[in-house]
């Protein structure tokens, strides 16, 4: 009986003994194998067949319209495409380059995050597969948003969107006899009289779900080209100054003025950040309307954001006029966005679905179903649906300065990370002006 | 259509077939050892597998994982505790950590007394008021999280004062006569992040609900009548005989909402993507891996909630294996 239990209890001990053992050299092999990722390490994947995938962000009818223009054309050239619209787009590009699942055409909406990907030495430099020269002459943006400090260019636009739009409802607009600011002071002057007569002049609303303050760094950026010019703009946006440099500072003094003025937006200072950004400008077009001035980009001419009935009249019911200049006479600088194509690899058949949809052949099929602007300056107005788009397109194409929007070229902790924060805490008034530019600036990641 | 329904059927005749394949290949192979052999070694080739795949799936990730959390944000180059460094001294990231330990504390806590409480009122219903009560409150554990919190985006939103109000909380406070109030923005005290908790808490009752009721119907009526006998009052009878007697249920309701809790990212990412001085930690590294691109950062963080979480473990191991054996 005891004899028993002492065997098994030896047994036992001897037991845990051996998987102790197994464990530490377990662990022993793995610290052994410890290693890092290479950089650049693994082929292409997408390369290896003979299907162009081309993977987007956009969604609903502007995904439609691109697929019915892309595969005919694509079915034509004897080009196998495979058209693939990814909601949370830069997310899962990140996963499909981690994973090395690549497509073969990316198209960025926000393609500051280029620069990251390209770290990885994955992407293609566009000078070595297509004459980037021609579309820097006439194309809108080029070396503002996806290339590199070497002249690298790793995406070229596809479509483009301007940013520097103030909207107003147009029938109340003239009956009340306000006319159309030139310059910064005019724009001012408005503000005042509206508000002289009643109404809060603006409506500002920077609510995003997950990415509220976005709208508030459109604001931040069209004051910082106005005050600083396009150099400073870059140097800024770059982070050769830094992200609190004076001119920034005197950015947001100006928009807080604005903004925070007793009267001057309707709903007052808190409803800024839980107005939806999307239907925030709606109030100008009630009755009487709430207020006659909204900043916001060519995205609202397409249904989904102001009310259907102005959507559908927006000729005659909505307004558009260039935030304007801080001087007459300084000329009209414009800040836009847009989709930027990059490639992950350069076989033919790629290089020329990239090709079809960075051209004006292409644009010329997209722009009359709406939502599009061509990047190309000397593009064909007369295609456009509406007047409301071919004002926007002149505003772009004859804009003095167009520069990208520098949150979506900006490293990700600071174009949607910190920056977007840091504006929804000073709209707030959690923090003052100077402590939230300080708190962005060190955000900047050093790589 | 039809493709896809013959690789599935195709792929799970072969998995289901190839494990089969598998485990008769090792028996048939540990079959032929001499006989004393046969018997010690059989126990281990019927593990293997299982053995092997949370090697591969679970332990060399976590492991590789570690190894990562000291390198930088492309995982190229060591960069030693600088991750872990920058990480607690940076203000927000310890925001971050607080606001996780108020909902690790909250939360659970609440949740288990919310179940106990409907557990036992809805115990002295008639059988059906109890059913209906029950399942009203059961309801939205069948809602996804993100559901959950679109939902109780109907509840929090705030429209400027004057316009219609179509939040629930808005409308009923402007019909009182006051302005109407942004919730989500409220951070005083972490108002805000309270009313998140709300959303999870709501959709975590029922589960506590529906375990606590099972162990309160599951103590001895004899013990409570004797204590009633005794001269116990209610308050009494349920604090010092059916509470003690359901204790081991209460801890295990408590420890996975618990472990939910650590992990909680959709409502916080849904709601206000940490804005507002929201985050939490399982938000903090997503954003810092897929916004970010910060691999090291990203680590870091998994690392710390691991082995914040390994207590509980093995708390709730061990008191599982006191559970046992009582038995």
């Amino acid at each position: 009986m005891i004899d028993t239990s002492r065997s098994t209890g030896a047994g036992k001990h001897r037991r845990r003994r051996a998987i102790r053992a197994a464990a530490v050299a377990v662990v022993v092999g793995l610290t052994g194998s410890a290693c890092l990722a290479e950089p650049g390490a693994g082929r292409n994947r997408g390369a290896e067949d003979d299907v162009v995938e081309v993977m987007y962000g956009f969604s609903g009818d502007q995904s439609q319209s691109f697929q019915d223009i892309v595969q005919p054309w694509a079915d034509q050239n004897g080009i196998k495409v495979k058209l693939s619209s990814t909601p949370d787009f830069d997310k899962l590009i990140r996963s499909r380059v981690a994973g090395n699942n690549l497509p073969d055409i990316a198209i960025y909406p926000q393609p500051g995050i280029t620069l990251d990907i390209a770290l990885s030495g994955r992407l293609i430099d566009l000078n070595t597969v297509v004459d980037t020269n021609r579309y820097n002459k006439n194309n809108m943006y080029l070396f503002d948003a996806a290339s590199d400090a070497a002249g690298k260019v790793w995406a070229i636009p596809m479509s483009t969107s301007v940013k520097s739009l103030v909207w107003y409802p147009k029938k109340a607009f003239q009956a009340k006899g306000y006319t159309v600011p030139k310059t910064h002071q005019e724009l001012l002057a408005l503000t005042d009289r509206i508000k002289a007569d009643g109404t809060p002049p603006w409506c500002v609303g920077i609510e995003s779900q997950a990415a509220t303050g976005w709208p508030a760094t459109d604001w931040v950026e069209d004051y910082v080209l106005r005050f600083g010019g396009v150099e400073k703009y870059r140097q800024w946006t770059s982070h050769q100054i830094p992200f609190n440099a004076p001119v920034v500072q005197q950015a947001l003094d100006e928009i807080g003025k604005i903004w925070f003025t007793e009267g001057n937006v309707f709903g007052g200072r808190q409803a800024i950040t839980s107005n939806a950004f999307a239907t925030a400008g709606n109030p100008m077009f009630e009755n009487p309307p709430n207020c006659f001035l909204h900043r916001q980009a060519s995205f609202m001419a397409q249904p989904g954001s102001f009310p259907d009935r102005i959507v559908e009249a927006i000729d005659e019911e909505a307004g558009v006029f260039p935030l304007p200049p801080i001087e007459a006479g300084a000329g009209q600088p414009v800040l836009g966005a847009g989709d930027l194509a990059g490639l992950f690899n350069d076989n033919p058949d790629t290089v020329r679905v990239l090709e079809f949809i960075t051209s004006k052949e292409f644009g010329n099929q997209m722009a009359p179903k709406g939502g599009f602007t061509s990047p190309w300056k000397d593009f064909d107005q007369s295609k456009y649906p509406n007047d409301t788009m071919r004002d926007i397109a002149k505003i772009a194409y004859s804009a003095s300065e167009a520069v990208f929007d520098g949150s979506d070229t900006m490293p990700g902790e600071v174009g949607s990370g910190s920056f977007w924060r840091g504006m929804v805490a000073w709209v707030t008034g959690q923090k003052d002006t100077a402590t939230v530019l300080k708190e962005i600036d060190e955000s900047w990641p050093d790589y | 259509m039809t493709a896809k329904v013959m690789t599935a059927l195709i792929s799970i005749v072969a998995g289901v077939g190839g494990a089969l394949v598998l485990y008769y290949l090792l028996n048939k192979l540990a079959e032929r050892l001499p006989g004393r052999w046969e018997d010690r070694i059989k126990p281990y080739v019927y593990i293997l597998p299982a053995v092997a795949a949370i090697g591969l799936f679970l332990i060399y990730p976590a492991y590789q994982t570690i190894v990562y959390s000291f390198a930088n944000r492309t995982s190229t180059e060591w960069v030693g505790l600088d991750n872990y460094q920058q990480l607690l001294t940076s203000e927000a990231f310890l925001q971050t950590l607080f606001n996780t330990l108020l909902w690790i504390v909250i939360v659970p806590t609440a949740t288990v007394i919310l179940g106990l409480a409907v557990a036992v009122l809805a115990d002295r219903l008639r059988p059906r008021g109890e059913k209906l009560t029950k399942t009203i409150i059961f309801l939205p554990m069948a809602i996804s999280m993100v559901g959950a919190a679109t939902i109780w985006r109907f509840v929090y939103e705030a429209r400027p004062a004057g316009q219609p109000q179509i939040g629930l909380q808005n409308a009923i406070v402007t019909a009182l006569g006051f302005d109407p109030v942004v919730w989500l923005q409220q951070e005083r005290f972490h108002l805000n992040s309270f009313w998140l908790m709300v959303i999870l808490i709501w959709a975590q009752v029922g589960f506590s609900m529906v375990l606590l009721s099972a162990a309160v119907k599951g103590v001895p009526t004899e013990t409570l009548e004797a204590a009633r006998i005794d001269g116990a009052n209610e308050r009494q009878a349920f604090f010092r005989v059916v509470v003690p007697q359901i204790w081991p249920t209460v801890t295990v309701v408590f420890i996975t909402v618990l472990i939910g809790v650590m992990k909680v990212f959709d409502v916080v990412y849904v709601m206000t993507n940490g804005n507002f001085n929201t985050n939490v930690i399982g938000l903090e590294f997503y954003n810092q891996l897929f916004t970010n691109g910060n691999a090291g950062f990203a680590a870091a963080i998994v690392v710390m909630l691991m082995v914040a979480i390994i207590p509980v473990m093995i708390y709730q191991v061990r008191q599982f294996r006191a559970q046992e054996a009582g038995r």
